[in-house]
């Protein structure tokens, strides 16, 4: 069933440490397409030689080939950008009085800023390849880009990480993009969207 | 109206569903699937529209939309396609191109005098005397014009989007429909695209065969497993308009351009039928055969009074016999050949009582009473070198079919680095060097009868299944004999108009001329004769223009060739590649806080950013206020658009120390320094502070728009170094403020900031690390604009909080939010300079001042021996401060400065300065004109020049006193 | 629109690239003459062949090589830098002051 899209009322954001733009948004085109800010969720990321070693004493898997996302337990990811680069997602923790941390964890594992450079929205519904297709240039249909594959690519002119992903059991793509666009995106996002809710 | 033919004829119309619109403020009935072009014809209409030049009447030619004949106007927009607009678009259609009516147009006086307007001779004989040409301009494009733009008109939502496949296929004819099936069933994903409604391109309207039923067969099967199969997406209704570098092709349907993404890609794009070239063959009434296929086939329409088949092939004889049978009363079938390849069509012809003219050629058409319809035709005896040689009869018609071959759709893959090549002997096309991955099949690859269409088709699909790595059967083998163009259907007549070009309005005698003016090269005869630059662009005029100009020029058609193949295939609306626009623009984590205290947002690069605080209108007034706020009181601003990157691991000092010009191996931990960065010319390109965090880590800013290019020089230079360090660029991470003015520091006490803050504790150029409530900042006390000033940077998500408790604490102070016009005003009065603005492509650190930054002890830094070499050499320009009285003209950024009348320098920034009362700016002048108090002569607008007196930098505070506070 | 295979990324669309200029090597700083070092920065050789480029990915800021056919715009190869340039670069005088 389609429906007509529309915006969630947003519940008055508890007054939080941080604020990201169009936190607490979820736009519907009810039963095709859901786009929802996780921006407040946790997120972090290491880069260097060592990180890879590094995860693994963690307890996290070790993800060798790049821009793939792997399950590390129940709602969190690893995402590999790179042989050397991962980002750690976290869905069940709000990350909000931390200080990002700039040290490294290990000699050459440098902790990155994603948390704060960087929002993170997830598209999920049936029809989000076809979505994506009108702000991006790769095909992130289920037969070449399953679940599992990352991009970083553009969307709508502007750098994307796109992961493709189960949230709380429904696979969609998590986006993450530079935090200064996310009002940009957003409504480039909305606007593509207005097709696929018609009644 | 007249009654249409029963079904099966009118398989796009829906006899249960009449529509109307008006046409020329007349009603004209239909039904529902009729265009423009075919209500009006059934309803025995054909003149839709005026020619280009001597505005003769016209009507449809190819009813396929591929002419320009039918350009109709509606109510929103001009040059419409009248085959291609659906009766029910809901608008007035008129003809196009006439004064008073489109039946009696004042201006066809012009096809009278058309022999004094030779091709040409606009270029010739309106441009002399030098500058008449504006007087003529306005009259001839009014009498040359086509429709008139509706500037009220709103344009509907265009977008874009990609579309990805395996095959694309280009046309759903039976070679189309054949090798999409066939790729489809050996595992590809399949698009097929075609421009009709209808799938199945000429299996939709023509007859291959005496016998109709087989090509019926045919299609629906076809038809069925097409629209059924899995692995098929179909688009109907869609023009793919260029073939792009690695298969990306651009289909438009409705208001959405695809961007399609093929791995491989099938051209299928059929063949265009050629008319013949005669006295008169522009006629209302006067069709390609294929025209009068679809008339009767698609539409069920019966023109009105008898038919006539003109016919260069045997295809045409197939033309004759539907339309017999249909229903019509053919009268006469003239072939230009002494007999048709194929005997049995003689006897099709003669037991339905259609006389056959062999050996002949229609010479001339005449009008009938009203001049607006075809009322007869003169039949021509042919000579053995294929000339007319005599009249033979003359016979009466309403309307002519005529084909003289068919000309491959070429421009596709012409486009994709094909050449296409033509035997004159045998009047065959070829196309060869195609581009890797694009295949042909069906007639653009000059196989024209239907089995061996198909099998064409198939064997298309094999070699692009090859090419994806799947397995394909063997191909079969294609022959095709069939003889379908005539070697000259050219036939001039002493008193000219056989036309060449429609579009255009151009006959032989222009084509001939213009090789006669020495044009030999068939582009500049198209460039002189503007043959083929009509909306058909070359169509039906290409081969003809190819014939005649190889013939003038003594060389073959190969030899003579066709002009370049470009994008667009046909006219396309701008609306649809522009798209939805996307303009990316970035907001700052404090774009909210502006809004609400009424910033006047201005961009900056990707940025808004406020320029100031207040309405535009009073925008002096609020730039003075927030300066003298700063001066004398304190200032915030928001400057979170500045770049960040971070420089991590035990080389971070080693890379600083090889990218920037200053030495950073020994920075102390917590202090700052200028940061200037050359490239390897020698040029100042970005400058920012670099605060040393510790041992292993820097971090380091750049400018608003610089940052990006600065870090992808950072990791290029990485790429080869190999150093061991982690660069990060930190901006979108990192928010930032600067509070700035005397009473900076009491407000960030007031603020609740944990450390000493005093200039003892935290002096000039320090970095400490600190914390505003629960909120970590990195401190610079670093200042742009000579105050006494902190810069802030927190992690971003958290800046909106450190504003509002910054803002609350300074409330006792009055503190007050500027924006960057004010700061670029203030950092002025402190002589400091912006990278891109006060530098150029041609600025080395000497030139700017910068040589103290520059650290000439080091061994390396990207630029230096430039910069060695460029300071030994004596300077030619310096930048200098200059200022002049508050009333004087004032000078804008990129005036002139001269000396003794020579341009030595141009101005770089100027303001009015209210501290100062003065106005005050910098400027490249002559060296020699650089010390205080000299003079130097800056030309402002209207050339009116102002003497402008040398200043020491910086204007403001000479000594240095109050950032240090 | 053109494609190229990004040795991280995969195959994709050429705007997502940035052309980075040939790889060329830098002369010795300190003991070349001016005309040598003019001569990197300011020529190109301007053969026609196969030439190796630095392109950057700009979405994941990934700089790589490419073998370019600058006449028939082939890409004949892509590849990681690390291929040409695999150990550390040093500058040979020490520093003397900061």
């Amino acid at each position: 069933m389609r429906g007509r899209p529309y915006e969630l009322p947003i519940a008055q954001p508890p007054r939080l440490p941080c604020r990201y733009p169009c936190s607490h948004r979820v736009r519907c085109a009810p039963g095709s397409l859901t786009l929802s800010d996780l921006s407040l969720q946790r997120r972090s990321g290491l880069r260097g030689s060592d990180v890879p070693d590094w995860l693994v004493q963690q307890g996290l898997p070790r993800v060798d080939t790049p821009n793939r996302i792997e399950a590390a337990g129940e709602q969190q990811w690893v995402m590999a950008l790179s042989k050397r680069e991962f980002w750690m997602l976290d869905g069940n923790q709000t990350a909000l009085e931390e200080r990002p941390a700039s040290v490294a964890v290990t000699p050459n594992a440098w902790p990155l800023y994603c948390q704060h450079s960087h929002v993170w929205w997830h598209l999920s519904g049936d029809d989000r390849a076809a979505l994506m297709a009108k702000l991006c240039g790769v095909d992130l249909s289920e037969a070449v880009f399953p679940v599992g594959h990352v991009a970083q690519t553009q969307m709508a002119r502007i750098s994307v990480i796109v992961a493709h992903h189960d949230w709380q059991g429904v696979a969609g793509f998590s986006l993450f993009l530079d935090q200064s666009l996310a009002a940009y995106a957003w409504s480039a996002l909305e606007d593509a969207m207005q097709e696929f809710g018609a009644c | 109206m007249n009654p249409r033919l029963d079904a099966p004829y009118g398989s796009l119309i829906d006899r249960n569903q009449p529509r109307s619109f008006t046409f020329e403020g007349e009603t004209v009935n239909g039904y529902l699937g009729d265009t423009v072009a075919s209500a009006l014809i059934a309803n025995n209409h054909w003149l839709l529209s005026r020619s280009f030049k001597y505005h003769r009447p016209r009507g449809p030619l190819s009813m396929a939309g591929h002419d320009a004949n039918t350009l109709v106007q509606t109510a929103s927009a001009p040059n419409r396609l009248a085959e291609e607009l659906p009766i029910d678009l809901g608008e007035a259609v008129s003809g196009q191109n006439y004064v008073g009516s489109l039946k009696r147009d004042w201006l066809r006086a012009l096809d009278w005098l058309g022999r004094f307007l030779p091709v040409g001779f606009y270029y010739r004989a309106f441009y002399k005397p030098f500058g008449v040409w504006r007087l003529w301009e306005p009259m001839i494009r009014h009498m040359a014009g086509l429709g008139v733009a509706n500037l009220e008109s709103q344009p509907p939502y265009r977008d874009k989007q990609y579309l990805f496949c395996d095959v694309a296929v280009i046309g759903a004819g039976p070679a189309g429909l054949s090798a999409a099936l066939e790729a489809a069933n050996g595992g590809a994903q399949v698009l097929l695209v075609d421009e009709n409604t209808q799938l199945g391109g000429a299996l939709t309207y023509h007859r291959f065969d005496t016998d109709v039923e087989s090509s019926t067969t045919l299609l629906s099967s076809l038809h069925q497993q097409v629209l059924g199969h899995q692995h098929i997406r179909v688009l109907s209704s869609a023009l793919c308009n260029a073939w792009f570098t690695d298969h990306y092709l651009p289909v438009l349907q409705g208001d959405r351009m695809f961007k399609v993404r093929a791995e491989t890609c099938i051209l299928a794009t059929g063949s265009t039928e050629q008319h013949v070239v005669f006295r008169n063959n522009d006629l209302p009434g006067i069709v390609l055969c294929s025209a009068l296929d679809r008339i009767i086939r698609h539409y069920a329409i019966a023109p009105e009074g008898d038919v006539a088949v003109l016919a260069g092939n045997d295809l045409a004889y197939h033309t004759a016999l539907q339309a017999h049978d249909a229903g019509l009363s053919v009268t006469a079938v003239i072939d230009l050949r002494p007999s048709p390849d194929d005997e049995t069509l003689c006897e099709a012809l003669a037991t339905r009582n259609i006389r056959l003219e062999t050996g002949a050629t229609v010479s001339e058409a005449l009008a009938d009473r009203d001049g607006l319809r075809l009322g007869n035709i003169m039949v021509s005896h042919l000579a053995a070198d294929g000339s007319v040689a005599g009249e033979r009869c003359r016979i009466a018609c309403a309307t002519l079919a005529m084909s003289a071959g068919f000309m491959p759709a070429y421009q596709l893959a012409c486009q994709a680095g094909a050449s296409l090549s033509y035997d004159d002997a045998s009047a065959h096309f070829k196309i060869s060097g195609l581009a890797e991955g694009l295949f042909l099949a069906g007639s653009v690859n000059s196989v024209h009868t239907l089995e061996a269409v198909c099998a064409d088709g198939r064997n298309a699909a094999r070699a692009a299944l090859t090419a994806l790595g799947h397995n394909a059967d063997t191909p079969e083998t294609v022959s095709c004999t069939a003889r379908v163009n005539h070697p000259w259907p050219i036939f001039k007549h002493p008193k000219g108009r056989e036309f060449v070009d429609f579009d255009e309005d151009l006959q032989i005698k222009d084509i001939v001329n213009a090789a006669r003016q020495g044009y030999r090269d068939i582009q500049l005869v198209k460039r002189f004769s503007t043959v083929g630059m009509g909306p058909s662009q070359g169509r039906h005029s290409a081969l003809p223009t190819a014939r005649l100009i190889a013939k003038a020029t003594q060389r073959s058609v190969t030899e003579t060739g066709v002009t370049t193949a470009r994008p667009p295939v046909k006219p396309e609306l701008l609306g649809l590649i522009a798209g939805r626009g996307f303009d990316p623009h970035r907001h700052t984590p404090m774009h909210e806080q502006h809004l609400a205290l009424g910033a006047h947002m201005i961009p900056a690069g990707t940025w808004r950013r406020p320029g100031f605080y207040g309405d535009p209108v009073h925008r002096e007034r609020w730039i003075r206020e927030e300066a003298l706020a700063v001066r004398n009181n304190v200032g915030i601003i928001d400057v979170s658009t500045l770049g960040g990157i971070e420089l991590r691991g035990p080389d971070a000092a080693e890379f600083m120390n090889r990218l920037y010009t200053f030495g950073f191996l020994k920075q102390p931990v917590g202090r700052t320094r200028y940061a200037v960065l050359t490239n390897e010319h020698g040029v100042v390109i970005d400058d920012g502070v670099a605060a040393r965090l510790a041992d292993d880590h820097f971090y380091v800013t750049a400018t608003t728009t610089g940052v990006d290019r600065v870090y992808r020089d950072m990791l290029k230079w990485q790429a080869q170094w190999r150093l061991s360090l982690d660069i990060s660029n930190v901006t979108a991470a990192f928010a930032a403020v600067n509070v700035a003015g005397p009473n900076a520091r009491r407000v960030l006490e007031a603020a609740g900031c944990d450390i000493d803050l005093s200039a003892e504790a935290f002096p000039y150029l320090d970095y400490q690390e600190a914390a505003i409530a629960d909120i970590p900042v990195r401190m610079l006390r670093v200042g742009f604009v000579g105050e006494l000033g902190y810069e802030l940077h927190v992690p971003s998500m958290m800046a909106h909080r450190l504003w509002e408790i910054v803002m609350a604490a300074g409330a006792p102070w009055g503190i007050r939010p500027f924006g960057v016009e004010t700061q670029r005003l203030l950092r002025l009065e402190k002589g400091h300079i912006i990278v891109g603005q006060d530098t150029d492509g041609m600025s080395h650190p000497g030139e700017v001042h910068l040589a103290w930054a520059v650290n000439r002890k080091k061994p390396f830094f990207v630029g230096c021996r430039s910069v060695d070499i460029v300071m030994q050499q004596p300077l030619s320009r310096l930048l200098i401060g200059f200022s002049l009285s508050p009333d004087a003209p004032r000078p804008k950024e990129g005036h002139l400065v001269l000396k003794d009348g020579d341009i030595v320098g141009n101005v770089t920034s100027c303001e009015y300065s209210p501290n100062l009362d003065r106005v005050i700016g910098l400027a490249y002048a002559h060296p020699d004109d650089a010390a205080p108090g000299s003079i130097i002569d800056v030309r402002t607008d209207n050339g009116v020049v102002v003497q402008a007196i040398v200043t020491t930098l910086p204007f403001y505070d000479p000594d240095n006193e109050r950032q240090t506070l | 629109m053109k494609r190229m295979q990004c040795p991280l990324n995969g195959l994709r669309n050429i705007s997502e690239f940035v052309y980075g200029g040939q790889v060329t090597t830098m002369p010795n700083p300190a003991t070349c003459t001016d005309k040598q070092w003019a001569h990197y920065v300011f020529y190109e050789d301007n053969d026609i062949g196969v030439m190796r480029e630095w392109w950057l990915h700009a979405p994941s800021g990934y700089w790589f090589i490419a073998e370019r056919h600058n006449a028939s715009d082939e890409i004949v190869r892509t590849y990681d830098a690390s291929e040409c340039f695999s150990s550390r670069v040093d500058f040979s005088a020490s520093e003397t002051a900061s």
